[in-house]
């Protein structure tokens, strides 16, 4: 069940459902044409959409008024949770995938950042706490790696 | 007078402020019927320039409850079963060569609301700023707001034929 959706700008939308279905555990949802598409990982909806120009069709790619082009990349992220970071992070750069940094420990867990072939960041998590875990959110929460 | 000789073991008296906010939206999660703990979740961080003014915004503005600010730089909101971490750019964040993550791009947190065009009025009298005005997209209408740090946020109000088509899953 996604509740959550979330809009990445990607400039190749099967490269993008390939990495994201193939290396962090989304499912396809939809793929209606090669500018848009769904995937889906538990209560995560995430949306993928190609930028297009002044002459493309409306909705979530189109250029602003001003004519400012959407682009991938950027620092805001969406977050998943690995139950083991070292192996999951072994796995990926085996499979060829880039991350901004090295494994930081932070006061809640252990995290990363992988770029999808967008360039997209993806923070990758493993909570220390057991109240830091973001599928629990608990009634006294602890601190995610700030 | 005599003192009492327990007095050293009285802890010290640190004052607490209160929190109903908190309480209140703690106790909202823990009643429902299912909970953020059985659905899951989503988690998005977002960075921001100023916190006070990203939080005024996410909760004053966007319905947002407030659920931990430990620290000057770090906040954690949640809106349904979306948790979005709010970060002031720190040392923390910064990548091996010294750069920091700054805030905007266009990647973006979907916000759905009731009636797009009430809330983009209500928003625009506050001063929000947005980078495109209402747009039909496929199934719904959208609008492109943004928070005081230039995050994106992107607001939208299903179509009613969309709807009829395909019902919102159940919360």
């Amino acid at each position: 069940m996604s509740t959550v959706s979330v809009r990445y700008i990607v400039t190749d939308i099967d490269a993008a459902i390939d990495f994201y279905t193939t290396l962090l555990g989304f499912e396809a949802q939809m793929r209606p044409n090669d500018l848009f598409a769904t995937l889906v990982r538990g209560d995560l909806r995430l949306v993928l959409v190609r930028p297009t120009g002044p002459s493309g069709p409306a909705g979530g790619g189109a250029p602003m008024p001003d004519g400012r082009m959407q682009e991938p990349g950027g620092w805001n992220r969406f977050s998943i949770e690995v139950p083991g970071l070292a192996a999951t992070v072994a796995e990926l750069r085996q499979s060829g995938a880039r991350f901004r940094n090295d494994v930081v420990t932070g006061v809640g867990g252990k995290q990363i950042i992988v770029e999808d072939p967008s360039g997209n960041p993806v923070e990758l998590f493993e909570p220390i706490l057991p109240e830091a875990r973001l599928s629990q959110p608990s009634p006294s929460p602890g601190q995610p790696g700030r | 007078v005599t003192p009492d000789p327990l007095e050293v073991l009285r802890l010290p008296v640190v004052p607490v402020e209160p929190r109903t906010e908190f309480a209140t939206s703690l106790l909202r999660r823990l009643h429902r019927e299912q909970p953020p703990a059985a659905a899951g979740g989503a988690t998005v961080r977002y960075f921001v320039a100023d916190l006070d003014a990203a939080v005024a915004f996410y909760c004053d503005d966007l319905g947002f409850e407030q659920e931990l600010r430990p620290s000057p730089a770090f906040a954690m909101l949640y809106h349904g079963d979306l948790r979005l971490l709010l970060s002031v750019p720190g040392r923390a964040h910064a990548l091996p060569d010294g750069t920091l993550p700054d805030p905007g791009g266009w990647n973006r947190i979907l916000v759905q609301v009731p009636d797009l065009e009430a809330t983009v009025e209500a928003l625009r009298g506050r001063g929000a700023r947005f980078r495109h005005d209402i747009v039909a997209g496929v199934g719904v209408r959208q609008a492109l707001l943004e928070d005081p740090s230039g995050n994106p946020v992107e607001l939208f109000e299903p179509l009613a034929a969309y709807h009829e088509r395909e019902p919102p899953r159940p919360r």
